[in-house]
């Protein structure tokens, strides 16, 4: 009777035995298992990303090696009045997206945690934005916001709710208004369904605690619900800070960084500036132009994370 | 004794490893010999990138060509069509990685971008020249760098202007007028009947630049001198510009113009909601099938006159050759070949004015006799210049017009701010875009 046939010991095995062998070092053995993600990492993040900013010390452009210029391409961006007007826009579209996504998305989220009909349908329909391909929805939206044949007007001049209609992608001010809202409606999904998450984690007994204290609704959500979802907002913010300072679909098919570059951003800016005009070294600055800041804030929030 | 049988046959199903191993390599030795066969035995193949055009019959007529050249020459080509935005990002891909397309379809200025990563086509470009009528002055000042062909110029996709010949007759205007101010005073009178005129001043790369370079350089402004380095735009002939296209916008557009992108004004034109725009022949190929009933009171007119003459800007494609490229020695045959008039004026025939020839030989091309409304097309060529004109379509020219630099101008001035204002800010930003190395 072989050894190894005994279900339940099979340490007691040669084949088990030599196995043993092989995973003693067990630090070995964990460098080993990683090593396909590291090496991902490495070709697939870090190659990139350490050429993108050796390039962007360099004056290359297109099809030519180009030389070391240091951080010339930086402090030349700072005195480039498009460039600050970029990153002005950068700052609003970011920070007023991630605003609206955060507080639409607990506003959802406490809604679908509810005992709501079709509860299960409803949390499906929500992610539809997610879901669909972005260039194809804000083609969608391109039409809803076209100057002829605007439903979004159409609808709001039939309701009474304005009497002229809206220049939606004419207008700099308004430009900008639909850039936000269509990243808002397509980034909210994401919002809603991790605070939904982060909800359901919270125990029920909290809230009959407090219910027996006495606390009304509000109070529930501000000592107990927010609190404890906390950790979640840090994780879903950072994550759609990065993706909306980073973002080029939205941008760049609604508006394409207009009317007068009153919605170019990061993306776009680098965009026409590497691939159509060729000034790759110029290009890579621009996008890497942020990548400090945001280094910074990426810090705090783990460390803040971490100590949670 | 049955039992017997089923093992065998069983066993003769069974495969074992040896035998898989052994499938497995002559599978794929014949599968390689299969592709070498099919490739002529190791015969060259071209491959062709190029943007996907408007008309899907130019692009049919392409691929027909390709099988027919295959027939003739026992070379491959292979087009491949891509979105007209994804060209540059396709372009810069290849030029920086050293692989890709065999031939590269460049627009505008893109043999100036990419001058360094083309091989020198004269020995292609200076035959076609001497055979055919000889190139336009665009064609050169496009695909000549230096002193070397760095492309051979396939054509533009013309440029004019596409009215309603109804509306303005009901005006008074029974042919399009031959200058500005003669537009100006008839886009008055249409507006006043709810047709207003429409010129795209969104970020329409194609059709915002492409009408108001040509208004820039009527009125005599330019965005840098001949030497193509020293900016040249805070000039009095600039400031009447500026006038003029704000008084244009005011008295005579539709409001919409200021977010208008490529597409826009095609809309708008078919739905009835704009008199006169600036376009290719492709509303006027599109009423075909969208609205035959425009047809008949459609009709296209060149740029009109200003103070310093007439000019337009239509988007030129040329064909360059990668250094990289094993292929270097067919491809150029090919081109040659595409651009033989045989081949040439199959394909600018399917395009219904789509595009023009820069060889004179194809100002007489059969397609403009083909219908009345497209004959002034034949004309446009003459009068196109490049952005960076009156110097030549650099990598500074190719900045300022990807950042909308004139465009904005005048976007501004429509929007309220002072000629003087938005000319200066202009100024900055192209100071900014050709102090660059």
């Amino acid at each position: 009777m072989a050894p190894t046939a005994t279900a339940g010991h099979f340490s007691e095995g040669p084949a088990a035995s030599s196995l043993r062998r092989f995973v003693k070092p067990e630090a070995f053995t964990g460098y080993f298992l990683i090593s396909p993600a590291v090496f991902l990492m490495l070709v697939l993040l870090a190659y990139p990303f350490v050429l993108a900013v050796w390039i962007s010390l360099t004056d290359r452009v297109l099809g030519e090696p180009g030389k070391f210029i240091g951080v010339r391409n930086f402090l030349k961006l700072l005195q480039d009045p498009l460039f600050l007007q970029t990153a002005w826009n950068s700052l609003v579209y970011t920070i007023s997206t991630v605003c609206l996504k955060m507080i639409l998305g607990i506003s959802l989220a406490v809604l679908l945690n509810q005992d709501i009909p079709c509860r299960n349908l409803v949390r499906g329909a929500i992610l539809l934005p997610w879901i669909v391909p972005t260039s194809l929805s804000v083609l969608t939206w391109l039409w809803m916001f076209d100057s002829l044949f605007s439903v979004v007007n159409y609808i709001l001049l039939g309701v009474g709710l304005i009497s002229k209609k809206i220049p939606w992608l004419g207008d700099p001010f308004w430009a900008m208004v639909a850039v936000v809202i269509v990243n808002t409606w397509r980034g909210l999904p994401f919002f809603a369904v991790s605070f939904l998450a982060g909800l359901m984690t919270i125990p029920k007994e909290l809230y009959e605690a407090a219910e027996t204290d006495g606390a009304l609704r509000f109070r529930q959500f501000w000592h107990i619900t927010l609190p404890l979802l906390q950790p979640v907002i840090a994780v879903v913010v950072l994550f759609s800070t990065i993706w909306t300072f980073a973002d080029f679909q939205i941008v760049y098919i609604l508006t394409h960084g207009g009317p007068i570059n009153a919605t170019q951003i990061f993306a776009t800016m680098a965009y026409d500036v590497a691939l159509v005009a060729g000034r790759i070294g110029e290009g890579s600055a621009i996008s890497l132009f942020l990548f400090p800041a945001l280094l910074v804030v990426i810090i705090l929030m783990l460390r803040y994370l971490r100590k949670e | 004794m049955r039992h017997r049988t089923t093992a065998k046959r069983n066993a003769g199903r069974t495969i074992t490893r040896r035998k898989f191993l052994g499938v497995t390599a002559g599978a794929t030795a014949a599968l390689s010999l299969g592709t070498f066969i099919r490739s002529g035995l190791g015969a060259a193949r071209i491959n062709v990138l190029t943007w996907s055009n408007t008309l899907n019959a130019m692009d049919d007529t392409l691929r027909e060509q390709a099988k027919q050249y295959t027939k003739e020459k026992g070379v491959e080509v292979g087009f491949e069509f891509i979105n007209q935005t994804d060209l540059p990002t396709k372009t810069a891909a290849a030029v920086e990685s050293g692989a890709g397309p065999d031939i590269i379809t460049l627009w505008s200025d893109g043999p100036h971008l990419h001058d360094k990563a083309l091989i020198d086509v004269g020995d292609v470009a200076e035959p076609l020249g001497k055979d055919l009528k000889g190139w336009t002055n665009i064609a050169k000042d496009i695909a000549i760098v230096g002193k070397t062909w760095k492309a051979v110029p396939w054509g533009i996709i013309p440029i004019c202007i596409t009215y309603r010949s109804d509306w303005c007759k009901e005006v008074g205007y029974a042919r399009f007028p031959d200058t500005y101010e003669e537009m100006l005073a008839m886009g008055k009178k249409l507006k006043d009947k709810g047709h207003p005129m429409g010129f795209a001043l969104g970020r329409a790369i194609g059709d915002g630049n492409q009408s108001h370079y040509p208004m820039l350089w009527a009125f005599g402004g330019h965005e840098c001198k001949a030497d193509g380095k020293t900016v040249d735009i805070n000039t009095p002939q600039t400031a009447k510009a500026v006038d003029y296209v704000r008084q244009l916008f005011k008295e005579t557009e539709t409001e919409d113009v200021l977010s208008w992108d490529d597409s826009s004004n095609n809309r708008a034109f078919l739905a009835e909601q704009v008199s006169v725009t600036g376009n290719a022949s492709s509303i006027y190929w599109a009423e075909k099938k969208n609205a035959p009933q425009l047809r008949d009171v459609t009709d296209h007119a060149l740029w009109p006159k200003g103070p310093a003459g007439r000019f337009g800007y239509s988007t030129a494609i040329s064909l360059g050759i990668f250094r990289f490229s094993k292929v270097q020695k067919e491809a150029k045959a090919f081109i040659s070949w595409l651009m033989h008039p045989k081949q040439y004026s199959a394909w600018i025939g399917v395009g219904e004015g789509m595009m023009a020839g820069l060889l004179n030989f194809y100002e007489d091309d059969p397609v403009w006799k083909k219908d009345p409304k497209l004959e002034v097309i034949r004309e446009i060529p003459k009068y196109v210049r490049m952005p960076g004109y009156p110097g030549p379509p650099t990598r500074h020219a190719a900045e300022s017009m990807v950042k909308y630099v004139v465009v904005n101008m005048f976007a501004r001035a429509c929007r309220g701010m002072s000629t003087a204002d938005t000319v200066k800010q202009a100024e900055s930003e192209l100071k900014e875009i050709y102090s660059k190395a």
